[in-house]
């Protein structure tokens, strides 16, 4: 009887909140690293959102998915509970950064949190219902003059319940849906002309847009170091974008993120048209 | 009346700017230079043509230099290809007071530590060699071939990880390149992204 009392009141005191081991959270050198999740429990068959969450000391950045000219995106390795699988990293809008003539990358500053949908199965069994182990190996590379690869294995644990929010989380998940970027609205358009030495990006939107920075998906398609020369229109933009020298066949679709000074991120998928021979 | 040396000086920083425009493109002439070595000697692309010539820009602290330094990759790579004729320079355009600087004798000392082979190190702490070249990264390999064409420009291999157990799984382009090229075939991927660390240039 006793001992049933006791589990009841263990029980009791999980159902608050994911328990986190002392390994949800590591500090390296210029970085504090933590295994977040949204929800406070699980729930079969719903969606979990976990997310990393860098915190970076001043001065110092990582990467984005498409890192520019030099550095590495981070990477993780899931260790999930069975029948869990993870989704993309969910990237938020970046920043350009520039070195030298030659190189501009693209990453954060200060914080950033990277998000992961994980897919639960239909049905979770009863043993594992006392708690479920969520792991990642997650690796990065952390550069200001010099750059540093650094890792950690970070847990957590979850365990089923009915679906709520972290209220620990919420906040800082929110925050960070804010930056991601969109589709772009219905009505809206992105074009490309392939030209001699350049791309040209046309953005057809509802109102003028007079500054905006393009960051291309795929590397090797556009000079990330030179100048995007941006010009106006009546209900949107155009944007040059010089061809990277590494660019020696044609593509068909310049895949990325325009970014709009004070407003928002678009995932841009423009179908490229060649010159006509 | 300005004396021939000056004009001299002037049609050589026209020459280095018109160079430095074009820079270095897969398929074109590769662009010609001088450069002081890590023993005081003067290098010429010019004194190389009929040869095969690899660039290989270095900075000793980078993790992905470090890759493939610590692993014996890149010694190999030069022993390898330098027993065929091939010329490996290596280039260093660290500025000064910058992670991969190092003066011409500590650079010697390197070579000797690390068991490199490379035909010579070019000092290039201006960064001017590398701006010629466009080099973003530390590696960045191009390779040129005894007509003076850049055939390659680029990562050294299709692995863009600071590890070394990534190495044995990896495709070399270099050493691709250059068996593609000796043998008289196109080169099959002659551009690709260079991955590592930033080239250290002066502001």
């Amino acid at each position: 009887m006793a001992l049933l009392l006791h589990s009841l009141a263990l029980w009791c005191f999980l159902a608050g909140a994911p328990f986190n081991s002392e390994l949800h959270e590591r500090q390296s050198p210029h970085a504090r690293v933590e295994l977040l999740s949204r929800q406070a429990t699980l729930h079969p068959g719903s969606a979990l959102q976990l997310g990393i969450h860098f915190i970076l000391e001043p001065g110092w950045h990582i990467y984005w998915i498409n890192p520019g000219d030099s550095g590495q995106p981070p990477s993780f390795k899931w260790q999930l509970p069975p029948g869990f699988t993870a989704g993309e990293i969910q990237w938020p809008r970046p920043e350009r950064m520039q070195s030298s003539a030659e190189l501009a990358d693209y990453g954060y500053h200060d914080e950033v949190l990277l998000m992961v949908p994980i897919h639960s199965p239909q049905f979770i069994n009863n043993e594992q219902l006392r708690g479920l182990r969520f792991a990642v190996e997650a690796k990065w590379l952390i550069c200001r003059e010099v750059c540093i690869p650094e890792h950690a294995t970070l847990e957590l644990f979850l365990h089923s319940g009915a679906i709520k929010e972290n209220p620990a989380t919420a906040k800082l998940f929110a925050d960070a849906e804010k930056l991601l970027p969109i589709a772009m609205p219905l009505d809206w358009k992105a074009e490309v002309e392939s030209r001699k030495n350049d791309f040209l990006l046309t953005v057809t939107g509802s109102k003028p847009i007079t500054k905006a920075i393009f960051f291309p998906l795929d590397p090797g398609q556009i000079d990330s170091p030179a100048p995007q020369t941006l010009q106006p229109t009546a209900h949107g933009a155009k944007i040059t974008l010089k061809k990277s020298d590494l660019l020696l066949k044609p593509i068909s679709v310049l895949r990325g993120v325009l970014v709009i000074a004070g407003g928002r991120a678009y995932r841009i998928e423009a179908p490229v048209r060649q010159p006509i021979q | 009346m300005k004396s021939p040396r000056h004009l001299i000086l002037h049609a050589c920083a026209l020459v280095a700017l018109i160079a430095s425009a074009f820079a270095a493109r897969v398929g074109e002439p590769a662009p010609g230079f001088t450069a002081v070595d890590s023993n005081g000697k003067q290098q010429h692309l010019s004194d190389y043509k009929g040869k095969y010539v690899v660039l290989e820009w270095h900075n000793q602290g980078c993790p992905y230099t470090k890759k493939h330094y610590a692993s014996g990759n890149m010694q190999r790579l030069q022993k390898e290809w330098t027993a065929k004729g091939v010329v490996w320079l290596t280039v260093i355009s660290s500025a000064p007071g910058t992670q991969g600087f190092v003066t011409p004798s500590q650079e010697n000392d390197y070579l000797k530590t690390m068991n490199a082979a490379p035909t010579a190190v070019l000092m290039d702490p201006g960064g001017s060699l590398g701006h010629l070249y466009g080099a973003k990264t530390t590696p960045h390999m191009f390779i040129i071939d005894p007509n003076g064409t850049l055939i390659y420009n680029g990562a050294i291999d299709d692995h863009p990880t600071s590890d070394q157990s990534d190495i044995a799984s990896s495709k070399n382009y270099v050493s691709a390149a250059l068996e593609e090229a000796s043998n008289g075939k196109p080169v099959t991927e002659p551009a690709t992204r260079p991955y590592g660390c930033s080239v250290k240039y002066k502001d």
